[in-house]
């Protein structure tokens, strides 16, 4: 999954997922759990809110100086004997990572998570080269047997039941069946410690990037992170152009809300933090450590009116706040990033007019923006989005000419009486049989009805209505106003 | 090899020239006091942390105590091989040779440069049975242990066994992560990898079933050495 706009319209595919009922339980529990797990998680945090304004200022601060940290980051990766890359695109990226795989004979690469990998899609990129690509995030991995994408960025093989996980295992590694994940688990660990331990290359994302020292930050509960960047000969790590925090201590505040919003832990199993090459006689981890920043449109992105998006620290809070998100799940939006900073940033990065459906999937309830650990407006952003779609002639014929009409019937009163008594007829004509409820309505607004009911005019109009009932309480009032 | 990196940066000084950028400002406000406590408070803090996700502490007010603890840790694990740090990286007198009367031995973590050679080394290294590791730091607030790299203090040895044990001074305490960096500034130049551990190693991606020891170490034990 890229961001590449997929073959089927966003439309097939929000309807293939709400037709989907282990997902949508799936979906339910992990967002249901994880908003419960954020909050509690937050409360254990003194000062929660401070600590978020703080974040916030330090992502908005990195970025309003991208160009000075960044060659202070790279001086830094330099100095510790580290190698620094950049990206301009995906094909630049997958080109670089291919390059040093081919000067270090590279047969074999473990990765760790990264959105970086999927954003350029650099597992093809290998395999197109012969070379073996194994994820070993116990998700990832489940999900790149089944050969599918992940459906939910904590969780990516949510929408699978321990069953269907069984068989799998048991089809692809030739392990008996069961359906325990305790013996699942047992069985992947010792699978992918072979392949930890026969890899050449190890590939990572990046959570943070420290520009005083040249760190990396590497967040994850596995362990297949440490074991990707300690024990193949060459680490490399992937990360955007954005990612950067100014100072250790800017990392730790950002540390303090990341894992908090994401899976509801004060803090993850492992916080890595990896600065240049093996050093002064260390005697293990890689020989060579490569850092590849990939730019892919978000320098352009800066630029603009949605340049807040960068602000994004991956955490998914948004995504379990998202009642639209809680419906569809992750595969619906098409894109690798999903959820309500998917549906800014994917259009961001690849185009409005390509991507002009998802501003759209939201209701602007505002949800993310409570959720978000460094307060992105996504809703803001949306609309943007939705305007720049407009603008790009990206809106159909009928609702372009629907809404010249309604604007013309909407300013002139008689006019607008007459469509409000004819619609009321009609609708109640069609409805007549639906108890008042329209199951269908007459194309192109038969779009609306399509997953739901379309209720039928009321008889009086509302301001007949109105006009009624202000009379009734006025008389209504002066009774009463002798009482007192 | 392509490089993009005056393509980019260029870019991005341009975009600067229009970024729209809410909350941004020229310098970041001073940030006032981290978390504060005295060695007990730590302690107990650290603790309350790291036994509900499944970590298992001890306080040991000798060294003799330290060893006796760290002789039942060990028996429980399967086997007689260990990685370890050096035995000045550990601030248990005695350990190595009451390690060493036991019968327990120690592989060599030295990585060869040559690719064959290293993946031989590896596949040897994944016999040990357990870990045993000092730790830099241990920060309170969430439990975490400070392993800082070096020559003698090898990555793998709390990455590969089932079992890590390790020994932290209740000296070496602090408050969060943030007062670890201020009074290391200089922590991650001498060292390529920093960890900070919190537990166990864990997932819930099967079905959100909570499970130990996936790629890391399933048994984590800490030893909080009191005299130190």
């Amino acid at each position: 999954m890229s961001l590449h706009s997929p073959n089927v319209t966003f439309h097939e595919r929000v309807e293939g997922a709400l037709r989907d009922e282990i997902l949508h339980t799936a979906l339910d529990r992990a967002t249901g759990r994880f908003q419960n797990l954020r909050v509690t998680a937050l409360a254990s945090l003194p000062d929660a809110e401070r600590v978020r304004d703080r974040a916030r200022l330090i992502r908005a601060h990195t970025l309003a100086h991208l160009d000075t940290y960044l060659e202070q980051f790279a001086a830094k990766v330099e100095q510790a004997g580290g190698q620094v890359h950049f990206a301009r695109d995906a094909n630049a990226l997958n080109e670089i990572v291919l390059e040093i795989a081919r000067q270090h004979k590279v047969q074999s690469v473990v990765k760790g998570k990264s959105m970086i990998s999927e954003e350029t899609e650099l597992n093809h990129a290998l395999q197109a080269e012969n070379l073996r690509v194994v994820e070993t995030d116990l998700g990832e991995y489940i999900i790149q047997l089944a050969g599918e994408t992940p459906s939910h960025i904590i969780v990516p093989a949510v929408h699978k039941t321990k069953e269907q996980i069984g068989a799998l295992l048991h089809e692809k590694i030739s392990i008996p069946y069961t359906a325990d994940p305790a013996q699942m688990t047992a069985a992947a660990r010792a699978t992918l410690r072979r392949e930890f331990l026969n890899a050449d290359m190890g590939i990572s994302g990046v959570n943070f990037g420290v520009a005083e020292t040249g760190t990396i930050c590497l967040v994850e509960n596995e362990g297949n992170g440490r074991l990707t960047t300690t024990a193949p000969r060459v680490h490399v790590a992937l990360m955007g152009i954005e990612r950067i925090v100014p100072t250790l201590d800017d990392l730790s505040v950002m540390l303090q809300v990341l894992a908090r919003s994401a899976t509801g832990q004060k803090i993850t199993v492992y916080t890595n933090l990896l600065t240049g090459a093996r050093r002064n006689g260390e005697g293990d981890g890689p020989n060579e450590l490569h850092i590849v920043l990939l730019d892919n449109g978000r320098s352009r992105v800066l630029g603009t009116e949605v340049a807040e998006i960068l602000y994004c620290i991956r955490c998914g809070a948004c995504l379990n706040a998202c009642p639209v998100y809680r419906e569809i799940g992750g595969h619906a939006y098409g894109s690798v990033y999903p959820g309500p900073v998917g549906a800014v940033l994917t259009p961001a990065l690849g185009g409005v007019a390509q991507w002009s459906d998802l501003p759209q999937a939201s209701s602007l309830c505002g949800a993310c923006r409570e959720v978000c650990p460094v307060r992105i407006d996504i809703p803001r952003m949306l609309l943007v989005e939705r305007d720049e779609a407009v603008r790009a002639g990206k809106m159909a014929w009928w609702l372009r000419l629907g809404l010249r009409v309604y604007s013309v019937t909407a300013t002139h009163p008689a006019l607008f009486r007459l469509a409000t008594t004819t619609a009321g007829w009609g609708t109640r004509a069609l409805g007549a049989f639906g108890k008042g409820w329209l199951k269908r309505l007459p194309p192109p607004l038969n779009g609306w009805t399509q997953s739901r009911d379309f209720p039928a005019f009321a008889k009086k109009s509302f301001r007949a209505q109105y006009r009624e009932s202000r009379h009734a309480e006025l008389i209504h009032l002066d009774d009463n106003a002798f009482r007192e | 090899m392509r490089d993009d990196r005056a393509a980019v940066l260029g870019q991005i000084r341009i975009a600067l020239q229009t970024a729209h950028l809410p909350a941004a400002r020229a310098t970041l406000p001073l940030r006032v006091g981290t978390g504060q406590g005295d060695t007990v408070s730590l302690t107990e803090r650290f603790r309350a942390e790291v036994e509900p996700l499944g970590g298992m502490t001890y306080v040991a007010r000798s060294d003799e105590q330290a060893i006796e603890i760290a002789l039942k840790v060990l028996a429980s694990a399967q086997g007689k091989e260990l990685l370890a740090w050096a035995d000045d990286e550990i601030p248990v007198r005695g350990l190595g040779a009451a390690l060493a009367a036991h019968a327990y031995t120690r592989l060599d973590l030295a990585m060869p440069e040559d690719a064959d050679a290293r993946r031989n080394k590896l596949l040897e290294l994944e016999r040990a049975a357990a870990g045993v590791t000092g730790a830099q730091a241990g920060l309170a607030d969430t439990g975490s242990l400070a392993l800082v790299s070096a020559a003698t203090r090898p990555r793998l040895a709390s990455l590969l066994p089932a079992t890590h044990l390790a020994f932290l001074k209740t000296s070496m305490l602090f408050p969060d992560m943030a007062s670890f960096f201020r009074a290391h500034p200089d922590v991650t130049r001498d060292a390529s990898n920093v960890v900070f551990v919190t537990g166990p190693s864990r997932t819930a991606d099967i079905e959100l079933t909570l499970q130990r020891g996936v790629h890391g170490p399933k048994f984590l034990h800490v030893v909080l050495c009191d005299w130190l």
